[in-house]
């Protein structure tokens, strides 16, 4: 093993996943941004002939954002901040460095594939976890990977104790894992029929009632080992690193994870209210959904309180702008969830733009800007170079925090403005509107939605040219950054 | 078993498991607490974890496991 | 204890599986087979409907239309009676959808007709003309899948007993029979209330357009 004084942290892998992050992203947003026009102007639904209509590019905008850059940004993180807190460097073992190298191979193919197949419509149709069934195999192979990367990590670590974010990101892979495996136990047609029909079509292990408890299972704790507990992982690291603060406290960090480990698996049920699943699941899930305000707020709270006495960095640094607006979303979206998952409301809010509205309140304002933050902080120590420009950084914090203000308001009218009308009765008892006139009347609604959406992909376009630069033409460093990251 | 039985099972299941849960829950923040107040454990000097991450930062506890070969 | 599993990643791992584990033990695993029990009377898919449930689901539907009526008598007088678990017992996968951009369709075969909807399928706005729904003309010369339709009964028959009866069995001839005895008939059929003679004459030809495949799955749907 070589000696500390040469021994560097490896950081090729994660510039990888950094550019994978920005260009998912922009690829992401921008499919978002066209079916939210479609939705206000359909004819936008004829740009691509039979691959261009809004049911067919959803999928692929939610399968992009949340596979292609969210967890792009996630794995960067890992890999940067994961060396870190347990000082050990990725190049001490060759055999771990290959198979980061391996991973990100098979990201891109899995990737690649799972493009082309969402464009053709091979799909298992069940909402986050489309893919069929041999995309579902490289997916647990790359998995299987990961896990052991960061195992392998852990087991070479000079620092005993691990720190609160790998708490997060092991406990990333395993819900994943757990809940990936679950969800798309299918069986291959082909093999049971005597070699019939195409070969990657499957069928679903589970029907009806069964198939929507486990798909929950799956769709909302998929909201929470993905966009929830890596995002976590990355704030405890990231907002103390940017600003020099410790965490406010630690002992509360520790019980939020405990917290949010034992009550999320629970809340999958509020999906389900008034479906047909047991009305005992249906409850659990409402009331589990509102204690898990508690530990959420725990982690969002402890954020915000690591800035203590340390406020005037906020007005100094637009990175610790980002993560403490991301706290801030978090703890929104958070209290929201639990309001729409009571039955009285869920009654008005499921099925209606108020979902989207909610979801998107939780995913640009929380992960997304996460995400930004913690790219932004690592670029200049990956590249070893000045952050190009922070007021182009200033700039884009402000447009995309109109934008999802824009965004959430216009959803959230819109939503309960749906709501209402589907259930407004005249004076005999007979049902006030026909169904269009409550899809006529949200035009407005959708429009702003897209402007707002137009808005934030501005500010990832602003984002990329920023890293771009930053990795082409930024003023060179001699020496790491400790804490703030520099910009010019 | 009948589909009773397996509903009174889940109902202890669950009843005993989220008891379990809570007591622990509730020792663990008392632990938290206590081990600290007695100066048993720092926990907090492990918030420094992510502000020291050097590789040539000081160490705070360091894992045994390595000892041998990491003697620079 | 405590402070022995932070530092041991193994046991620590064990630790946040069994917790993050726990709720689906108790909530999910028990009683499937309860819940997946058909109602009385409910006849699987037949093929074609099966190769209309595959359209369904490659133009993604569920991105804007549930089928799942709840019992509120708001959706119970504006789609008809609500929904009930055994209905949907052969639903691989379930299609309950999580979105209204559209009506609910669980109960569409009630009230729509295979006109109506080769109508609106072509053009929404020529029945609806402040319909946001996009055209789907490419169902119109698309072919549905019927072999994998029939891969997908045959294995449902033999992996979750789905009460099939004789004709559905695996193997190419058995395939190629059931297609010309049952299928083509049965498309026919709904090629002809649509009212389009392009597609009988497709359909007379041997070739099931996707739209004929769709039709009948929504015409099933009630």
């Amino acid at each position: 093993m070589q000696s500390n004084a040469t021994l560097e942290y490896d950081y090729s892998i994660v510039k990888l996943f950094i550019w994978t992050a920005v260009i998912f992203g922009f690829v992401g947003m921008l499919i978002g941004v066209l079916i939210a026009a479609q939705l206000a102007f359909p004819d936008l639904n004829y740009l691509l002939g039979e691959y261009g209509t809004f049911s067919r590019l959803r999928p692929l905008h939610t399968n992009v954002v949340v596979y292609g850059f969210t967890l792009s940004g996630i794995w960067a993180s890992f890999y940067y901040s994961g060396q870190r807190v347990l000082k050990v460097s990725i190049n001490e073992s060759g055999f771990l460095k290959a198979l980061t190298k391996l991973h990100f191979l098979l990201y891109l193919v899995i990737a690649a594939l799972m493009v082309l197949s969402l464009l053709m419509g091979i799909t298992a149709n069940k909402e986050y976890a489309q893919m069929e069934w041999p995309l579902d195999v490289i997916v647990v192979l790359t998995w299987v990977i990961f896990g052991i990367i960061m195992f392998g990590l852990i087991g070479l670590r000079r620092e005993k104790t691990l720190y609160i974010s790998m708490w997060y990101y092991i406990a990333f892979f395993l819900g994943v894992a757990m809940l990936y495996l679950f969800n798309n136990m299918e069986v291959p047609t082909k093999f049971f029929s005597g070699g019939l029909g195409a070969w990657y079509h499957s069928v679903s292990m589970y029907a009806g009632t069964n198939d929507a408890l486990v798909q929950w299972w799956w769709g909302h704790n998929a909201v929470a080992f993905v966009f929830t507990v890596p995002i976590i992982a990355m704030i405890y690291y990231f907002l103390p690193k940017e600003s020099g603060q410790a965490v406010y406290s630690y002992k509360l960090s520790l019980l939020s994870f405990w917290g949010l480990m034992f009550v999320y698996l629970w809340a999958g049920g509020h999906h389900l209210v008034w479906s047909t699943v047991p009305d005992w699941m249906q409850t659990m899930g409402s009331v589990f959904s509102v204690v898990l305000i508690l530990p959420s707020w725990g982690s969002a709270i402890n954020m915000l309180l690591t800035m203590k006495g340390e406020w005037n960095q906020l007005t100094e640094n637009p990175l610790i702008k980002f993560m403490v607006l991301a706290s801030t979303f978090y703890m929104l979206s958070t209290l929201e969830g639990p309001i729409q998952s009571v039955k009285s409301v869920n009654a008005i809010a499921h099925f209606t733009d108020w979902i989207p509205g909610h979801v998107h309140d939780g995913v640009l304002g929380w992960v997304a800007f996460m995400v930004f933050a913690a790219l932004m902080h690592m670029a200049p120590r990956v590249f070893k170079r000045e952050i190009y420009s922070k007021s182009l950084l200033e700039a884009q914090f402000w447009i995309q925090t109109i934008a999802v203000v824009l965004y959430f308001t216009s959803m959230w009218i819109a939503g309960i403005t749906q709501g209402m009308m589907w259930r407004a009765v005249d004076e005999y008892g007979n049902l006030v509107y026909s169904f269009i006139d409550t899809v006529s009347v949200l035009h407005p609604y959708y429009a702003i939605r897209a402007f707002g959406g137009l808005l934030y992909l501005i500010g990832v376009l602003m984002f990329a040219w920023n890293i771009f630069k930053t990795a082409t033409a930024g003023r060179r460093l001699e020496q790491e950054p400790r804490y703030r990251s520099p910009m010019a | 078993m009948t589909s009773v039985e397996i509903e009174q099972l889940r109902i202890y299941l669950y009843l005993i498991g989220t008891g379990l849960a809570v007591v622990i829950f509730y020792y663990y923040i008392i632990h938290l607490y206590r081990s600290e107040k007695k100066g048993k454990k720092d926990y907090e000097k492990y918030g420094k974890l992510a502000l020291d991450d050097e590789l040539d930062s000081q160490i705070l506890e360091k894992n045994p496991k390595l000892e041998n070969d990491k003697k620079e | 204890m405590f402070h022995w599993l932070e530092k041991n990643p193994f046991f620590f791992a064990v630790g946040v599986f069994v917790v993050i584990a726990y709720a689906g033990i108790i909530e999910i695993l028990p009683n499937f087979a309860e819940r997946a029990r058909p109602v009385k009377g409910l006849k699987p898919y037949t093929v074609l409907e099966l190769a209309g449930k595959e359209v369904y689901k490659k133009d993604n539907c569920i991105a804007c239309h549930s089928q799942l009526i709840r019992p509120f008598k708001s959706e119970t007088d504006r789609y008809g009676q609500y929904s009930l678990s055994g209905e949907y017992a052969y639903d691989r996968p379930f299609l309950w959808g999580s979105k209204r951009t559209g009506p609910d369709l669980h109960r569409v075969g009630n009230y729509r007709t295979p006109d109506w909807h080769a109508n609106h399928m072509w053009d929404p706005k020529s029945v609806v003309p402040e319909s946001i729904m996009p055209a789907y003309k490419h169902q119109f010369t698309n072919l549905a899948d019927l072999e994998t339709a029939y891969a997908e009964a045959v294995t449902v028959k033999k992996v979750f007993n789905t009460p099939y009866g004789k004709e559905i069995a695996p193997g190419k001839a058995a395939f190629e029979k059931y297609k010309k005895d049952i299928l083509l008939p049965e498309a026919l059929k709904i090629a002809k209330a649509m009212k389009r003679d392009d597609l009988v004459k497709m359909v007379e030809q041997g070739k099931v357009p996707e739209i004929v495949a769709l039709v009948a799955y929504l015409e099933r749907l009630k």
